[in-house]
C-alpha cells in the first residue's frame, strides 16, 4: 500500500483536450471490473481476477457452440476406428468388456452431438439497429419544477443509455409534458411533430393501456394497425413500449430495434414509470383535499384498498392522515409507499 | 431407451439433406422431439436447425444439465467396467476407455460453458442466505427527497435484480435493505453505527471503479455480508464533470450482495449504475 501511496500522482486531466465520445449504448466491459492501482490510499480489499474461460468463450461464441459436435464426431470415428485397427469385429453387443466400453464412449459421443446442436439452434438472432428518421428534439414543459425536470432528464438518460430506446414522450393529464429524442419531422418545416395529447388519450392504444394498467409491448410495430396512432415518432421506429403512469397519464418509449426491449428492460421501465408517476403526481395534482378520499376509503374499504394510489398518500405531505388497511393492521403513513413496504420480496424477475 | 432413439435419428438428418423434409411424422413416445428440419439456407450458407429439443418432458427437470450427469454416470460405469473385466485388459480396451473418461470429463464441463454463451438464461434460482434477517435502516438527519430517493433505489435494486442485501452510502447518508446477518451483541438500532464502522475499514467509499466478484468473494474481507454470498458488485457514484478537478468526486457507493454465482449480467450493471446516476448529487 506504501507503494500504492509513492504512485499517487492521480489521473491528469489535460486542458484542451476533447471531450471523449458518448458512449455506446451498453459499454462492453470485459467480463472482469479491475479495480485502478491508483488510487488516495482508501480501498484495502481485493480486487476481482480476470475471468479467464468466461472472456474466451463470450469471444469465439460462434467456435464453442460448434466445439462438441466436432468433439463427439472425432470420438466416434476414433472408436470405430480403434476397433478397425486392432482387428475386433465391429458388432454392437454386450458380450465382451470391449464391446461394453465402446458402447459408453459411443453414448457419451453422441450425448456431446446433440449438446452442440441444441447450442447451435437457440443462438439468438442478431437484429441489426435502424437509425431512426427525424429530428433530434428536446421539449419539456415549462412550469415543472427542477426536481421534476432533473428526473426527468435522468430517466431519458437511463433509457437511451441503457436500452434501444431513441424517443420518449410523456403524456399526463391530457398535456404533452415531455418530448425528447427523435421525433418526426413535421410537413412544413424541420420542426419537431409536435404531439396532439388529447388525441392521443383519446385513440385505443392508450385507452387500452390506461384502462389495463399493464405495459404494452408492440415488438416490431410494422405489425401493428395502432402505428396510425403515434405520428410524432419516427416512421422507421421498430419497437414501442406504452407504460401507464398511474391512471393519468402515459409514456411512450420508441425503440431502433425489433423486439430490442428485453424482459429485465420491460421491468425496469415498469418501476422508473411509477417513480415518475409518484413524481409528476405531487405536482401536477388538482384533487380536493385527502379527507374525501379517506372518508371514500374508510367507507368501503375493500374496494377502495385496491384502488388506492401512490398520489392519494402522498397528498397530505408529511404530517399525515394515518389510513388503516383493512386486510393488514397496519398504519400507513403518507410517505412513499416504498418506505413503508418493509419486507420486500426478493427474486430475480 | 434415450441412446437407442438418438441413435436411429442420427441416420435421418444426413438424408434429408438432400433433399428438402417432409413433415417428420409425429413422435409418439418419450424422449419427446420438436420437428427437426435441417435445410441450407442459401444466402448465409449456415446450416439452419430450427426446434431441435432434447427433453424428458419432467417438469422442473433442469435439461441443459443432462450431458452433465450423463458424464458422471457413464465415466461411473466405463470405471466398472474396466475393473470387473480385468481378467485380461487389452489395449484397445485400454484406448477406448481412455476416450471415454475424457469424454466424461468434457461433458461435465459442457453447461459451465454454455452459461457464458449469448442468450443463455441463469438456471439457479436465488436462495435466502440462512440465517439473515430482513432489515431496512436509514440514517437519520436526512432530507425528505433524499430518503425517497434511497428507499426507491433500494426498493427496485432488490426485485429487479437477483440481489439479497444492498447497501448504499450516498452524501454520508446510509441506507442498508435486505437480508442481512447481523452479530447477535448488534440490534437494530444500533446496525447503522456497527455498519459505519465496518464500512469505514474497509475504505469503500475511496473506490474509483466498479468491482465485480461474480464467484465467491474473499470471506474475510466481506465479513458483513451474509452467509451464502456469492456475487459482489460495488458500484461507486461519480461526479459526472470530472474535469473540475484531478480526481473524480467520490460521493459513496452501492454494494449489491446475490447469493447466486454470475448474478448480474451486462445489462444488470448499466441499469445499476443508472440508478446510482440518480443518486448523485444534482450540482
Amino acid at each position: 500500500m506504501v507503494a500504492g501511496r509513492i504512485l499517487h500522482i492521480g489521473i491528469p486531466c489535460i486542458p484542451g483536450r476533447p471531450p471523449p465520445p458518448p458512449p455506446p449504448r451498453v459499454p462492453n466491459f470485459p467480463r472482469f471490473i479491475r479495480a485502478s492501482s491508483v488510487q488516495p490510499g482508501g480501498y484495502k480489499g481485493p480486487k476481482p481476477g480476470r475471468d479467464w474461460i468466461a472472456d474466451w468463450v463470450s469471444k469465439n461464441d460462434d467456435a464453442v457452440r460448434s466445439l462438441p459436435i466436432y468433439v463427439g464426431g472425432a470420438s466416434l470415428l476414433a472408436v470405430l476406428f480403434n476397433r478397425a485397427v486392432s482387428g475386433i469385429a465391429p458388432v454392437a453387443d454386450a458380450s465382451s468388456s470391449q464391446s461394453r466400453s465402446d458402447l459408453l464412449t459411443l453414448g457419451l459421443a453422441v450425448t456431446n452431438v446433440l449438446a452442440g446442436l441444441v447450442w447451435l439452434s437457440i443462438r439468438p438472432k442478431s437484429i441489426i439497429p435502424v437509425e431512426p428518421q427525424g429530428v433530434e428534439c428536446q421539449v419539456i414543459y415549462s412550469h415543472l419544477p427542477e426536481s421534476v425536470v432533473s428526473e426527468i432528464l435522468w430517466a431519458w438518460e437511463s433509457l437511451s443509455t441503457v436500452t434501444c430506446c431513441r424517443s420518449l414522450v410523456i403524456v399526463y393529464d391530457s398535456q404533452c409534458i415531455v418530448q425528447i429524442g427523435v421525433a418526426a419531422k413535421s410537413m412544413n418545416d424541420g420542426e419537431p411533430f409536435a404531439v396532439d395529447a388529447a388525441k392521443l388519450m383519446q385513440g385505443s392504444l392508450c385507452q387500452g393501456v390506461l384502462k389495463s394498467g399493464a405495459q404494452s409491448y408492440l415488438a416490431n410495430l410494422s405489425l401493428y394497425p395502432g402505428r396510425s396512432e403515434l405520428p410524432f415518432l419516427p416512421s422507421n421506429t421498430q419497437a414501442v413500449i406504452l407504460q401507464p403512469l398511474g391512471d393519468r397519464g402515459i409514456a411512450i418509449l420508441g425503440g431502433d430495434t425489433i423486439r430490442g426491449f428485453t424482459t429485465s428492460d420491460q421491468a425496469w421501465i415498469t418501476y422508473i414509470g411509477e417513480k415518475l408517476d409518484a413524481t409528476l403526481a405531487k405536482y401536477m395534482s388538482n384533487i380536493p383535499l385527502m379527507p374525501q378520499t379517506l372518508f371514500k376509503i374508510l367507507r368501503f374499504p375493500r374496494q377502495c384498498f385496491m384502488k388506492l394510489r401512490t398520489e392519494d398518500i402522498q397528498m397530505q405531505g408529511h404530517t399525515c392522515c394515518h389510513l388503516k388497511f383493512p386486510f393488514s393492521n397496519k398504519n400507513i403513513t403518507c410517505n412513499d409507499m416504498f418506505l413503508a413496504v418493509e419486507n420486500v420480496p426478493v427474486g430475480c424477475v | 431407451m434415450i441412446l437407442s432413439t438418438t441413435k436411429s435419428l442420427l441416420l435421418n438428418p444426413l438424408i434429408q439433406l438432400k433433399t428438402p423434409p417432409p413433415p417428420p411424422p409425429p413422435l409418439k413416445f418419450r424422449p419427446k422431439f420438436a420437428s427437426i428440419s435441417a435445410r441450407l439456407d442459401n444466402s448465409e450458407q449456415q446450416l439452419n436447425l430450427s426446434v431441435l429439443r432434447f427433453t424428458l418432458g419432467i417438469p422442473g427437470l433442469d435439461e441443459s444439465y443432462l450431458p452433465r450427469w450423463i458424464g458422471y454416470g457413464f465415466g461411473s460405469l466405463i470405471i466398472l467396467n474396466h475393473l470387473l473385466g480385468s481378467d485380461s485388459v487389452t489395449a484397445a480396451q485400454l484406448r477406448t476407455e481412455t476416450l471415454g473418461i475424457s469424454l466424461a470429463a468434457f461433458s461435465i464441463t459442457l453447461p459451465y460453458l454454455g452459461k457464458f454463451l449469448k442468450g443463455a438464461t441463469p438456471m439457479d434460482q436465488t436462495t435466502l442466505p440462512e440465517g439473515a434477517e430482513q432489515i431496512f435502516v436509514m440514517s437519520q438527519n436526512v432530507s425528505a427527497a433524499q430518503k425517497e430517493g434511497l428507499a426507491w433505489a433500494t426498493y427496485v435494486l432488490l426485485r429487479n435484480t437477483s440481489t439479497t442485501s444492498v447497501l448504499i452510502l450516498a452524501q454520508g447518508a446510509l441506507c442498508i435493505r435486505g437480508y442481512w446477518n447481523l452479530p447477535d451483541g448488534v440490534s437494530k438500532d444500533d446496525a447503522l453505527d456497527w455498519f459505519k464502522n465496518n464500512i469505514e475499514e474497509t475504505g469503500l467509499s475511496d473506490l474509483k471503479d466498479a468491482l465485480y466478484f461474480p464467484q465467491n468473494a474473499d470471506a474475510e474481507f466481506w465479513s458483513i455480508l451474509p452467509q451464502g454470498t456469492r456475487s459482489v458488485l460495488v458500484q461507486p457514484l461519480l461526479d459526472p464533470n470530472p474535469s473540475t478537478n484531478e480526481m473524480g468526486n467520490i460521493e459513496g457507493f452501492v454494494l449489491l450482495a446475490s447469493s447466486m454465482r454470475y448474478a448480474y449480467s451486462e445489462k444488470d450493471r448499466a441499469w445499476i449504475r443508472a440508478v446510482s446516476n440518480k443518486l448523485r448529487s444534482k450540482n
